[in-house]
């Protein structure tokens, strides 16, 4: 067996890199620069002008050869080049605002738009993030909002100027000399094929780098997350030379690259040349036979030279429209999905919730086909702690992320205090609710901000007696900054049981009259796991709690207990009623007795 | 561990430009064969300007009678039997001869600086990279990031290669190029060439102050993006506890301002861009301004030839200003790849704090396990916070010990100084009585079998991943090593059974079934020595069982030594070593410690009132 890193699976990227351009898009684009009506119009106005003036500033270096110096008139000579110091200066000056104009509206569009998309995020149910990626979400806001950038900075009004500029420099060559516009009219389409051939030859070698790099970066991520077992196991040679191998295939595709490239870039400056030979030879048999002026000769020199150079740019540019146009899809394409759900239009919010739960026949399927709660119902009064027991997949978080409205029951109905959750709004419904997740999750910032975010408007001391109340003052005191302690991606700095107890401050600072709570399933040791029931035992007091339950004093000191396999509630009661029932879970808890070394508890499905 | 970029000083930046110039000449050979060709088509191009003046002057003398004599300066004359047209063409021709030339060379340059960077030095570099940072201690990885170890081998060598190609080789050819054509002006005419070239450092400095001063505007503009980009991804990443806490207002603010500042930033860029290219350009058209006043008298004075003097000589200056403009993005260049070279280097020159001794003691041949003393054993990872103190204890051949200790105790540094990913500060580990700094790294690496809290796997076939210590082992080997460790039939159920290829970190695998994975990845290479670091930590209750029963066979013969919270696990041992702050505060079997006041029956006596006393 050949050794290997990792074992590449070419991933199916269906997000194409180009697109042709779409009028549709274009105009909705169109319609991001309306807020910016004047700053667009001036460069329209702009781009005009400076087509204009770039040919006039060429014809006018061909002018003074051709006028006052071949004709030998000094004064002359020295007036036309002064005419064209003053309309250089002009141009320049265009030059200036035609570039600030167009870097500043394309920033402006693209601000918009990564605003737009951020609050579209804002409104999608939980079920379109648990099934997006992160990356594909943030591409949206970067690359792809970036692309767009360089569409209206770059593409829309350099290409608008490079074709004007070719326009009027066909013009002016026609004028002096129809031979010679002919040849250029001819040459233009070869060109403009030579280029799409290329482009495509291109843009293929390009794919195959990307992939190989993409091959590349991810066996790098691996090495270096699998580091301790790489040196653990001492492969540490083998993986070197297998990375070398990736690295010089990578080289490979590179010069793939570089051969299509080799061949492109000389024959499309080729044609620049090309043309000044034949200039020279057909030009130069008409100044022989003295049917052209040899100033007009000159003349035609540089106008070529004006007429030709934008074909390159233009051809770039051209690509980089396709991809603004793909990106710009991909953005409005995002902005266009509906959330799968919103709040009702005659929903209303609950100004004060009392805490009374219920759930009559409610059936729920993540995906249509397979049904995570089958007809499940309880009422829960205010007040209550309702332990949610069952083993993984038996529908216990599903109850939680109902009864936050996460999510929309498929069929029955969730009533909060007596009102359908469906005529309640999220928010007024969020910001009586409390909800701490199994993974705990904490923000960039320090220990206060992590908790603030309960509450917002809350004082330091508040979050200091709330720390004081589920008693771990000392443990915030031993962090090297105490409150003010960063807390870094992912909290990496607190440990796991620190972590926990910042998210029941959090829940409990923001006084919620429901909680939801999923405890974690990894273990931390015994003391810590000591202090962190205490805390939680503070925090569940006086609200109505649904806890997903791993840890058996919690399922003990609950007023209720929903067992749940399958999505069915196969029992329910008081720890000491299904003792005495004899079902599941007393059979369980038999087991749990015997065994005093096992310290955590999930049913087991029978 | 990252040197903080931009504020180096000028000493420090000489010292890493003579260390890039030294890997410049490493590939001297490929660099100057790049040289060569530029150099030709340097000159081939001057070859085809110089004939379009030729040709005007010639056509000039034929229908303006009176005016300067050609100048045949290419040591050839056209026979004096051509005809004008003949000779006109043959000028054409000349030209579109030059172009074809410059075309194939203007490939091969392509090629040859292409297989130069990319195929040749660019790979040396991150073989050697990667080389060296899979020998880096785990301090290294726990410092950094996994995305910026990546950009070292990524985009960081990519810099570090530019110094080569964009900074060396561009330096010679704008300087041999500037050389070119200032003598070609200057042999065109001396007066005319210092007239129109006094710009030219205002065009110098102007580059240099432009890119002097926003470099740093750029380096703040990213931290901008990075700073909104971290928030977009955090708010993503937490939208759970956004929503359950309805914050989306105040999230929408805060991205809302990330996002404004950006753009607010920008502005400042804006007007720099948009005042330096217009600004160059200007400076360029004064030059040609110069020439066609002080050249064009010329002319009519008949000083000058209007082909191959005037007409040439516009076209040189704009040349000339095209390089001097280039100068601006060399320094750019450097600037860069001295920020990438010094992170590249910063790999390359870590020293490997753990290495074979050069003449390692071979270990005596031994059919099972291994005895291991740790003889007050001393550790810290930064010197002055000690991590162990005085840990000394002795486990027999084919024990098993374990480990209990709070979070923080220095349990899993206490086994990592087995396989010495790191070494003690003081005292002494000792196999089979040997020191392990006297033995061979990898042989000693390969006597030990490890599995970690949560095991690694590579997104590779399940197979591969089982033989990731032993490449060469025979499907036999690696189904038997599934065996023991009980994951034989979860394999087998798989749809492509040990060739089904697991995803990234193994996610179509559940907790329990990567740990048994990694057991039998462990089991693979026999080790007498095993390491069990917590391995049911991360996975629910119900796995845990199941990884345990599969150790119970894995451990058996082998000396073992496990970090464990649980009791179950911890009764399975031969004695218990509990760490308290780095010290060990109590040794002995289950059954004894049960007995005496201390940590462990205080953990025990947690674990079992939650057990017993509803």
């Amino acid at each position: 067996m050949k050794a290997a890193i990792t074992h590449f699976h070419r991933e199916v990227n269906d997000e194409a890199q180009e697109r042709p351009l779409d009028f549709g898009l274009i105009r909705r684009l169109f319609a991001y620069t309306r807020p910016y009506a004047r700053k667009r119009n001036w460069l329209f106005l702009l781009v005009l002008l400076r087509s204009l003036q770039l040919p006039v500033l060429s014809w006018m270096i061909g002018a003074v050869v051709k006028g006052p110096i071949t004709k030998l008139d000094l004064p002359g000579t020295v007036h036309w080049a002064v005419a064209f110091l003053l309309m250089a200066l002009t141009t320049q000056v265009s030059f200036h605002f035609r570039m600030r104009l167009a870097l500043e509206l394309g920033e402006a569009v693209m601000q918009d738009l990564r605003r737009d998309i951020f609050q579209h995020l804002l409104r999608m149910p939980m079920s379109f993030f648990n099934r997006t990626k992160l990356g594909r979400m943030i591409s949206r806001i970067t690359s792809d909002a970036d692309a767009v950038r360089v569409g209206v900075q770059d593409v829309l009004f350099v290409s608008l100027v490079q074709g004007g500029q070719m326009i009027f420099a066909g013009l002016a060559i026609l004028y002096y000399d129809w031979m010679m516009f002919l040849v250029l009219l001819a040459m233009t389409p070869a060109l403009w094929l030579l280029n799409r051939h290329f482009r495509r030859k291109l843009s293929d070698a390009y794919r195959a780098v990307q992939e190989s790099f993409s091959r590349i970066t991810s066996t790098l991520a691996e090495s270096v997350n699998g580091i301790r077992v790489t040196q653990g196991f001492a492969r540490q040679e083998l993986n070197a030379s297998c990375f070398r191998e990736l690295v010089t295939d990578h080289s490979k595709y590179n010069l793939g690259v570089a051969r299509a490239s080799g061949v492109f870039l000389p024959l499309l400056e080729l044609h620049g040349q090309f043309f000044t030979a034949v200039l020279l030879g057909l030009a130069g048999w008409q100044v022989l036979t003295h049917r052209l002026p040899l100033g007009d000769m000159i003349m035609l020199g540089f106008l070529a030279n004006l007429f030709l150079s934008p074909i390159p740019t233009l051809g770039n540019l051209y690509n980089q429209a396709l991809t603004a146009m793909a990106g710009a899809e991909r953005v409005f394409n995002l902005l266009d999905t509906p959330p799968d759900w919103q709040d009702a239009d005659a929903s209303q919010p609950l100004a004060r919730l009392e805490g009374r739960v219920e759930f009559r026949q409610v059936v729920f399927g993540y995906v249509p086909d397979r049904l995570a709660l089958q007809g499940v119902s309880f009422a829960v009064e205010p007040g209550m702690t309702v332990a949610l027991v069952g083993h993984t997949g038996s529908g216990k978080t599903t109850i939680a992320n109902l009864i936050a409205k996460f999510y929309l029951p498929t069929d029955g109905e969730v009533l909060i205090d007596g009102h359908e959750i469906r005529a309640i709004t999220s928010d007024s419904l969020h910001q009586q609710m409390g909800i701490v997740n199994q993974t705990n999750f904490l923000f960039t910032g320090t220990v206060l901000d992590n908790i603030r975010v309960g509450r917002p408007a809350a004082k330091d001391d508040d979050i200091i007696a709330v720390a004081r109340q589920l008693d771990f003052l000392d443990m915030i005191g031993a962090l090297p900054n105490g409150f003010n302690t960063q807390v870094g991606e992912h909290g990496a700095n607190l440990s796991l049981g620190q972590r926990q107890l910042v998210c029941f401050a959090r829940a409990m600072l923001a006084d919620p009259r429901i909680l939801i709570l999923d405890e974690a399933t990894s273990s931390v040791d015994s003391l810590t796991e000591d202090r962190l029931q205490r805390a939680l035992g503070i925090l569940l007091k006086g609200r109505t709690s649904f806890v997903v339950a791993h840890r058996l004093s919690t399922i003990r000191s609950a007023d209720l207990m929903l067992v749940l396999d399958n999505g069915r509630i196969i029992e329910r009661g008081t720890h000491a009623e299904l003792l005495k029932l004899a079902g599941h879970y007393a059979a369980l808890h038999k087991q749990f007795v015997q065994n005093p070394f096992m310290t955590e508890f999930t049913l087991v499905p029978s | 561990m990252f040197s903080s970029d931009g504020v180096s000083d000028a000493n420090s930046n000489w010292i890493l430009s003579r260390r890039l110039l030294g890997l410049a000449w490493r590939y001297r050979a490929g660099c100057l064969k790049v040289l060569g060709v530029q150099i030709l088509i340097l000159a081939l191009g001057l070859g085809g300007l110089s004939f379009w003046g030729l040709g005007i002057d010639y056509l000039r003398q034929q229908v303006v009678p009176g005016t300067l004599p050609v100048h045949w300066s290419f040591g050839w004359q056209p026979p004096a039997d051509w005809a004008p047209s003949m000779v006109v063409m043959a000028i054409g021709g000349a030209i579109l001869g030059f172009t074809a030339i410059r075309n194939v060379l203007n490939f091969y340059y392509t090629i040859a600086i292409n297989d130069l960077t990319q195929g040749r030095i660019v790979v040396d570099l991150r073989a050697a990279v990667y080389d060296k940072l899979q020998r880096l201690s785990f301090r290294f990885f726990d410092d950094n990031a996994t995305g910026a170890i990546i950009n070292r081998v990524t985009g960081d060598v990519q810099q570090t290669r530019a110094f080569v190609d964009g900074v060396v080789i561009q330096i010679i050819i704008m300087a041999l190029s500037l050389a070119v054509y200032l003598v070609y002006m200057l042999s065109l005419h001396v007066k005319l060439t210092l007239v129109c070239l006094a710009t030219t450092p205002l065009l110098w400095l102007i580059s240099a102050h432009y890119s002097r001063s926003l470099q740093p505007e750029y380096l703040k503009n990213r931290e901008l993006m990075d700073s909104m980009i971290r928030k977009l991804a955090e708010y993503i990443q937490g939208i759970a506890v956004i929503k359950g806490f309805a914050r989306e207002p105040e999230v929408t603010a805060d991205f809302q301002t990330a996002n404004r500042a950006v753009r607010d930033q920008q502005q400042k860029i804006f007007w720099n861009i948009s005042l330096f290219s217009p600004g160059i350009s200007f400076i360029t058209q004064i030059n040609i301004f110069i020439a066609l006043l002080y050249g064009g008298y010329l002319v009519i004075h008949d000083e000058f030839p209007l082909g191959l003097g005037l007409i040439v000589f516009v076209g040189l200056i704009q040349q000339f200003s095209g390089q001097v403009q280039n100068l601006a993005n060399v320094n750019n260049t450097a600037l860069q790849s001295l920020t990438g070279a010094r992170r590249v280097f910063e790999i390359l020159d870590a020293p490997v704090e753990i290495q074979s001794p050069p003449q390692p003691v071979t270990l005596p041949v031994a059919k099972n396990s291994r005895q291991v003393r740790f003889e007050h054993v001393w550790f810290s990872y930064i010197p002055g916070e000690v991590v162990l103190q005085d840990v000394d204890f002795e486990v027999k051949a084919g024990q098993c010990i374990a480990i209990l200790g709070v979070t923080g105790a220095g349990k899993s540094s206490l086994l990592s100084l087995l396989p010495r990913f790191y070494d003690p500060t003081r005292g002494r580990v000792l196999l089979d009585g040997i020191d392990l700094r006297h033995l061979d790294l990898d042989e000693l690496r390969r006597n030990i079998g490890t599995v970690f809290q949560e095991s690694f796997l590579f997104s590779n076939t399940i197979a591969a991943n089982i033989a990731f210590g032993h490449p060469e082992a025979s499907r036999e080997q690696i189904e038997r090593a599934a065996q023991i460790a009980a994951a034989h039939e979860f394999i087998v159920q798989m749809p492509k059974g040990y060739d089904t290829v697991l995803r990234e970190t193994g996610s179509n695998l559940s907790g329990g079934q990567r740990q048994r994975l990694a057991i039998a990845r462990a089991i693979l290479l026999d080790p007498l020595i095993l390491l069990l670091d917590d391995p049911t930590a991360a996975v629910d209750p119900q796995t845990e069982h199941e990884i345990l029963s599969a150790l119970d066979s894995a451990m058996h013969g082998r000396t073992t030594f496990m970090v464990a919270h649980r009791l179950s696990a911890l009764r399975r041992s031969d004695f218990v070593v509990v760490l308290d702050d780095g010290r060990v505060t109590q040794v002995g079997t289950h059954a004894e410690l049960l007995r005496v006041p201390g940590h462990y029956r205080q953990i025990a006596e947690l674990q079992f009132a939650e057990g017993v006393a509803g």
